[in-house]
């Protein structure tokens, strides 16, 4: 078990460091933010993050699925079941987004300054 | 039009009178061969819509049948093999069959706009009855905790499709007037 740990807190710690470079290169305080897509919706709905923050979506529904913003500000093209897709927000402003596949799934993300 | 209401009432009836014994629904083998083939049947359609389809919205729509009632197959068939269960054809699976050469066969027939109209509404109708069999009979009979849970799971897939195909029908009715 020993050496496994060790590998796991090498990754750890290797994770931590290329965070911390780029969120110092994006804002001092950048976070990560995970919407769910489960049940065929976006949770939750809405979110509102710093510009600089990333945003992961995770699809936990047994189908593929989109986080696809109006005029595609943002666009996650297929998420296949189990996998997730991850975005910087870069620009402040409010973002409606749906799937593309289900159009019954809206969402909106809203990135401040 | 007809041939495929009349499919279906049969579909339903049989679920809901009691092709099984008194008191008792489907075996856990029996529902597996139920859904399976109700994702099957659909996928099915799928092909032809996204083949002989008129609009595009239809012609997507067919795309995305296939894409999901294909992974909840995948899904449906991963976990058989897990519970080494293997599924039993029966009245209503092979009723479900039946309906959808049916619906296939009453297809093939139409054109054009015609088409978009008798897939969209068939893909109302079935998604309606597919959701009242799982809740009044598929989901309530399922022995296996995992059977049930994978049910309950794609629920909302069905319920998202029908609202999908309901808003369709909408769309096409009003581009008929």
């Amino acid at each position: 078990m020993r050496p496994a740990r060790t590998c796991c807190a090498i990754l750890a710690g290797a994770w931590v460091i290329g965070g911390s470079v780029s969120a110092v290169s994006a804002t001092p305080a950048s976070k990560l933010y995970v919407v769910t897509i489960e049940n065929m919706q976006f949770t939750p709905q809405k979110l509102t993050v710093h510009v600089g923050d990333r945003v992961e979506w995770t699809n936990k529904d047994l189908v593929p699925h989109t986080a696809t913003a109006d005029a595609k500000a943002f666009d996650s093209a297929s998420i296949a079941p189990n996998a997730s897709w991850k975005f910087v927000a870069r620009h402040a402003g409010d973002y409606g987004y749906v799937c593309t596949f289900h159009p019954t799934m809206k969402g909106m993300l809203t990135v401040v300054k | 039009m007809k041939t495929i209401y009349t499919a279906l009432t049969g579909f339903l009836l049989i679920l809901a009178t009691g092709a099984w014994a008194q008191g008792s629904g489907p075996t856990d083998p029996q529902i597996a061969a139920i859904v399976v083939t109700a994702n099957q049947v659909d996928i099915d359609a799928g092909k032809l819509a996204k083949v002989k389809g008129h609009s595009a919205d239809v012609k997507k729509f067919g795309q995305l049948m296939i894409t999901d009632h294909s992974a909840v197959n995948k899904s449906a068939s991963e976990l058989v093999q897990k519970l080494h269960v293997t599924p039993e054809s029966n009245a209503t699976s092979e009723s479900l069959k039946k309906g959808g050469e049916e619906n296939l066969a009453a297809l093939k027939k139409l054109h054009g706009h015609a088409f978009d109209q008798a897939y969209v509404d068939h893909e109302v109708t079935y998604h309606q009855s597919v959701l009242d069999a799982l809740d009044t009979t598929l989901i309530p009979s399922a022995q296996n905790a995992e059977l049930k849970a994978l049910m309950v799971k794609v629920r909302p897939a069905f319920v998202s499709h029908l609202e999908h195909a309901k808003a369709l029908q909408s769309k096409l009715n009003e581009s008929a007037k």
